[in-house]
């Protein structure tokens, strides 16, 4: 049996005294799409944010393909990893912000091309030649020299989304990537993200976008209040939801 | 002794007020006060006392007794030495004795009663090697900027340095009497510059610490200082400051700060030779 | 359906009619007192105790030259080592490690705690207290050989600003949204790369029109350095006078100098400032 590429164990986290994570635990296996849905405040984001360490949990574990993160095991004790260690294990996690958080004072083709000269110091011959097949990938090869002021919402986060695969992540993160724009811009989004599903990528897509997680997730998983309630088949927990809080939730945002 | 020449002094003031006081120039007559302003930070002629902040100093003294003989009192005020002859001109002060020598550039807009002997006076650290004035030449030597000292620096070092084959004195720039005595201290500077009647009280007050290197090398006086226009208010002055050195009121002033050998006989016009 | 109903009566026509101007009569009285008070100022400055033919005898004088070169020599280089201070300073008190926060504090907490003229009498008059400098074993040398008035002033404008130019700074990188910080871990950045590549830069954008403004206060705080005798215009200026006691004309002439430069500054500082207001605003959506 394959192993999951992230295992989520009885993970806590806490802000100050609201409990956003309640002793959560997941699978997220190669290859699948998850959505994850729920209220805001039900702990879905802080979960992503917890895997990629922008965020540190009080309690439990989570392993990334098979490594412990964020901290190591040594006779019985857990103890930190530095700051170095901790940016090397974010290298296999790309994320997508809800605002998208473009370089402003870089152009488009420089933002994808700004992690893998600065971070990873490859070739920068290279690194040009992937990032403009990145972005012919999203449709933007024309906006390459383009600063993200000039580019619409849906471009820019088609930008971010290029910018985040530069790094040749083996898991992308997307948290609520189409809540911030405007409707008419939403589709173009909604399509690299099928193209990404269906060229293989395991996918954890924190969204509102119930269609979408019909049309291609693999898994749904509905939280609240910081702990799962139901996860399933897209059919299963969108059409025959079993828990009255997740009939609740889906009645009250169709 | 003291109490004797003051009685001594009072039954003169009594005297003499009593057919001059018609001279003393009718604002101040009618202010019932002199206003002096002096450079409070030229100990012993006029400084702050560290312990009280009193205005204290040979200056105030002799002011005082001069005030008293006039049968007025005195409004005090300080200000920068740089400031010292604008307030004269612009009658914030009706007369300045200040620790201000007379020199002729001076002499333009005012007249001068001089009333102590001075001279600029070479002094060192006490572990100095320098033994004559000459020592000094090629050396830096400091003074406050603000002063004719500079040029007085200059003028001694064409004199003794060139002749002599040595190279000149370098001049090296302070704010105040204090200042240059710091940097004496700490070895930005070979020797200093300051006014004769300065040194008595340094070396009481650091004692053993500088040593006068030399005689002061340019003759003068410290002069009481007056708008040219202000004949009466300085004639009054003069007499008074007369009598004074008269019965002995003067001397003993002078020897409380230690500067009895800086009397002069008499009070003088404009008599500085420079 | 109800079909939409006709306009209302009573409510009549405006288009055709012109806004009347108002005559603003308080402002043109107030305008008339200031003309007038400005004409006495000038006048008793015309006919007050000033000799202006030393004005213009050394509105040009080789030593007052001499004086603003060095003030604006002095002015640029204590700005710049602001700045880089200014820098340094604000990564530190951002930093997680508390030693170099509390330096980072304590640091602007002395420096902005004492008067600037304090500071430049302490630098030049290091010597009271550290007679000899150096790197033992290196190098060594005098103090007051050391510390000349160019130094002394150097480092004490410089440090001086740095103390306030990190604050500045502070909030410029604080005005940075944390998404930009967060995208710059997300593709693996450690903080100090994050911060010289994503946030300083935007950063500067906010905080070079401040430090423009600072700039020109600079350049007239280099006058305390008279003190420590630096031969700054003021100094310079100062010299003249005690020399010909024509104080107040000499001062006019210094003062004339500071206003001029200031006159020329200040309004490309505000080029500065709408410069990178437009970048701003450009990225804003």
């Amino acid at each position: 049996m394959t192993k999951p590429l992230v295992a989520i164990r009885s993970v806590s986290k806490s802000f100050g005294e609201f409990q956003a994570l309640r002793s959560v635990s997941l699978d997220v296996w190669p290859g699948e799409v998850m959505c994850l849905i729920g209220a805001s405040g039900s702990g879905k984001t802080t979960l992503l944010r917890c895997i990629n360490q922008l965020a540190m949990i009080d309690a439990g574990g989570i392993w990334l393909d098979g490594e412990l993160l964020g901290v190591r095991e040594q006779s019985g004790r857990l103890y930190r990893l530095s700051e170095r260690e901790i940016g090397r294990q974010r290298l296999k996690t790309g994320m997508v912000f809800q605002r998208f958080n473009l370089f402003p004072h870089k152009t488009a083709l420089e933002n994808i091309t700004e992690g893998p000269l600065q971070v990873q110091g490859r070739k920068s011959d290279e690194v040009r030649a992937e990032a403009l097949e990145l972005l012919r990938r999203v449709g933007l090869s024309a906006k390459a020299d383009w600063y993200p002021a000039q580019l619409s919402g849906g471009q820019q986060q088609r930008v971010a989304i290029a910018r985040a695969l530069a790094m040749k992540p083996m898991l992308m993160l997307f948290d609520e990537p189409t809540s911030a724009l405007d409707p008419e811009l939403v589709g173009e989004v909604l399509a690299v993200m099928k193209e990404l599903a269906k060229s293989g990528m395991t996918m954890m897509v924190v969204t509102h976008e119930l269609a979408f997680a019909r049309e291609v997730a693999d898994r749904v998983v509905y939280m609240d209040q910081g702990a799962i309630v139901e996860q399933g088949r897209a059919l299963d927990v969108l059409g025959a939801p079993r828990e009255e809080r997740t009939k609740a939730f889906l009645s009250a945002v169709i | 002794m003291i109490r004797l020449s003051l009685s001594l002094g009072l039954a003169v003031l009594a005297t003499v007020t009593s057919a001059q006081a018609a001279e003393l120039p009718a604002e101040i007559k009618q202010a019932g006060a002199l206003k002096l302003t002096v450079n409070s930070t030229y100990a012993p002629m006029e400084y702050r006392d560290p312990a009280t902040n009193e205005l204290v100093g040979l200056d105030v003294d002799l002011a005082n007794e001069l005030a008293k003989r006039l049968g007025v009192k005195i409004v005090w005020s300080e200000t920068p030495f740089a400031e010292l002859i604008p307030s004269l001109q612009t009658r914030r002060a009706d007369f300045i004795i200040s620790g201000i020598s007379d020199r002729a550039s001076r002499r333009e807009t005012a007249d001068f009663v001089d009333y102590l002997a001075t001279g600029p006076q070479f002094f060192v650290m006490a572990d100095n090697a320098a033994k004559d004035a000459t020592d000094l030449c090629g050396k830096k030597v400091g003074t406050t900027r603000s002063t004719s000292f500079p040029v007085e620096i200059e003028k001694w070092s064409k004199q003794n340095c060139e002749p002599a084959g040595k190279p000149a004195i370098q001049y090296v720039p302070g704010e105040n009497s204090i200042d240059v005595r710091n940097q004496l201290k700490q070895g930005r500077i070979d020797a200093a510059v300051q006014g004769s009647e300065t040194l008595p009280y340094a070396q009481t007050q650091e004692p053993g610490k500088y040593r006068v290197v030399g005689e002061p090398f340019a003759k003068g006086y410290q002069g009481i200082m007056f708008r040219k226009d202000d004949a009466a208010l300085r004639e009054v002055v003069t007499e008074k400051l007369t009598a004074m050195i008269a019965d002995g009121a003067y001397k003993a002033v002078l020897d409380k700060w230690g500067l009895g050998a800086n009397a002069v006989a008499q009070p003088m016009l404009n008599a500085a030779p420079q | 359906m109800k079909p939409v109903p006709a306009l209302a009566e009573g409510f009549p026509d405006l288009s055709g009619m012109r806004i009347a101007r108002e005559p603003h009569w308080f402002r043109w009285l107030s305008a008339a007192l200031i003309v007038l008070v400005l004409a006495a100022i000038v006048r008793a400055f015309a006919g007050g105790q000033i000799e202006w033919s030393y004005v213009s005898r050394f509105l040009t004088a080789k030593v007052i030259l001499e004086g603003i070169v060095n003030t604006m020599v002095m002015a640029v280089l204590a700005m710049a080592l602001g700045i880089v201070l200014g820098v340094v300073v604000a990564v530190m008190r951002l930093s997680p490690n508390p030693v170099l926060k509390t330096v980072a504090a304590g640091y602007t907490w002395l420096f902005r705690g004492t008067p600037l003229i304090l500071q430049l009498l302490l630098w030049f008059n290091l010597a009271l207290v550290f007679p000899t400098i150096g790197i033992p074993g290196l190098w060594s040398a005098r103090a007051v050989d050391v510390m000349t008035p160019f130094l002394a002033a150097l480092l004490g404008l410089g440090i001086n600003q740095g103390a306030y130019t990190s604050e500045v700074m502070r909030a410029g990188m604080l005005s940075v949204d944390i998404g930009q910080y967060e995208a710059a871990q997300a593709i693996g950045m450690g903080r100090l790369r994050a911060l010289r590549r994503i946030i300083l830069p935007q950063a500067m954008r906010v905080v070079i029109p401040p430090l423009g403004n600072e700039f020109i206060g600079m350049v007239k705080a280099t006058s305390l350095a008279s003190v420590i005798q630096y031969p700054e215009l003021l100094h310079n200026a100062e010299n003249i006078y005690y020399a010909n006691s024509r104080v107040i004309e000499l001062l006019i002439v210094a003062g004339l100098w500071y206003l001029l430069v200031v006159s020329i500054l200040t309004p490309l500082q505000m080029l500065l400032e709408r410069r990178f207001a437009r970048g701003t605003l450009r990225l804003a959506r």
